[in-house]
């Protein structure tokens, strides 16, 4: 989202105007999930991140000092959660976490809807393909990638504030990261 | 051969010329992972209405307790301990909040001593009431799962602690 746009909204928000923050929710939702989900955390676990992280925010909604950078603020609590609830103790278990990919045989999502359509399948599996390389792609790539693609895209400050990594590195790292996803695809092509 | 020791040090994935900076190639693939990431993982819609629910734990009036010690990230951790209890303390102006969460519960107590009513919260809802006794202390029989924060209500106004995960 638009810095400009996120400064104002969080102004009209805190002024009590709740379509303003609606329309937070909506731009910044897809950051936040994408952080979450770039941690691997259970799906009970990122669920649990997720709203945590907005409740702060509507605390903290007013007293965050610099609201332009509120997509920053929210990457950040992200990561922060998503280390925590990694490090306790408890969580130590490991869950059976479903793999993203079974979803798709699930019928839940308005998108299912899309994928089913017959002439949509060579998309199908064109995405399913993507998907799996990208999966298998190593830690540090998987992470930067599933946050990069949050939608809006993130700006850098976001991304460095998601992983805590530096701004410069973040160019150079994504890269690296999508020519081996393509050489990836590549090969998955020619076998 | 020297010069070759870059080659030898290149990752096996990278099989591509490395000097290769597509950018437009590489944008149209972040957007391709953006579709994608849309498709096979966006945000449940439950979740995007319990963040707009969210709106009401707005409250300037509150002050926050901030979260100064979490056991999770600020102890050294117990090897082969099981069930060690989570210690978390919160602090807002004088006003000190020390709350332990175990299997069984959280149990905590307000410092300086002091009579306060608590909710528990889990969510933008009206939380579990529970009420301190003289010193402060306080115990709650189900233990935390997920979102929650703490909201006292003392002699000096309404302090909620900052939101973590139980």
């Amino acid at each position: 989202m638009d810095r400009a746009d996120v400064g104002a909204l969080v102004q009209s928000a805190v002024d009590g105007d709740a379509a303003a923050w609606k329309a937070l929710v909506e731009g910044l939702s897809p950051l936040v999930w994408s952080v979450v989900r770039a941690h691997r955390l259970s799906d009970a676990d990122a669920h649990e991140v997720y709203q945590t992280v907005w409740f702060r925010f509507a605390q903290h909604l007013g007293r965050i000092r610099e609201p332009e950078k509120t997509g920053s603020w929210l990457a950040s609590t992200a990561r922060h959660e998503c280390l925590k609830v990694l490090k306790s103790l408890r969580r130590l278990t490991p869950t059976d976490d479903p793999q993203v990919l079974d979803r798709i045989s699930e019928d839940r999502t308005p998108e299912q809807s899309f994928l089913d359509l017959e002439e949509a399948a060579a998309d199908r599996e064109r995405i399913r393909h993507l998907w799996q390389e990208f999966e298998e792609l190593g830690e540090r790539c998987r992470l930067l990638l599933r946050v990069l693609m949050a939608s809006p895209p993130p700006s850098y400050q976001e991304v460095s504030a998601a992983l805590g990594i530096a701004v410069g590195s973040i160019g150079p790292l994504r890269q690296r990261c999508l020519r081996r996803l393509r050489a990836r695809l590549e090969a998955r092509g020619a076998a | 051969m020297d010069d070759m020791s870059d080659i030898n040090g290149e990752d096996p994935d990278d099989i591509e010329d490395p000097d290769d900076t597509d950018d437009l190639g590489f944008d149209l693939l972040e957007e391709e992972l953006r579709q994608a990431a849309g498709i096979l993982d966006p945000v449940p819609a439950e979740l995007r209405q319990i963040a707009v629910e969210a709106f009401a734990l707005h409250d300037l009036d509150a002050r926050i307790a901030e979260l100064t010690f979490d056991s999770v990230v600020d102890a050294i951790p117990v090897r082969g301990a099981v069930d060690v209890p989570r210690m978390l303390t919160f602090h807002a102006g004088g006003v000190t909040v020390d709350v332990e969460l175990t299997a069984q519960g959280l149990m905590g107590q307000v410092l300086p001593p002091q009579s306060a009513r608590i909710e528990v919260l889990r969510g933008p809802q009206a939380g579990a009431p529970l009420t301190t006794d003289d010193m402060g202390r306080f115990t709650y029989g189900e233990p935390p799962a997920g979102p929650f924060a703490l909201r006292l209500r003392t002699g000096e106004g309404v302090l909620v602690t900052d939101w973590l995960t139980a």
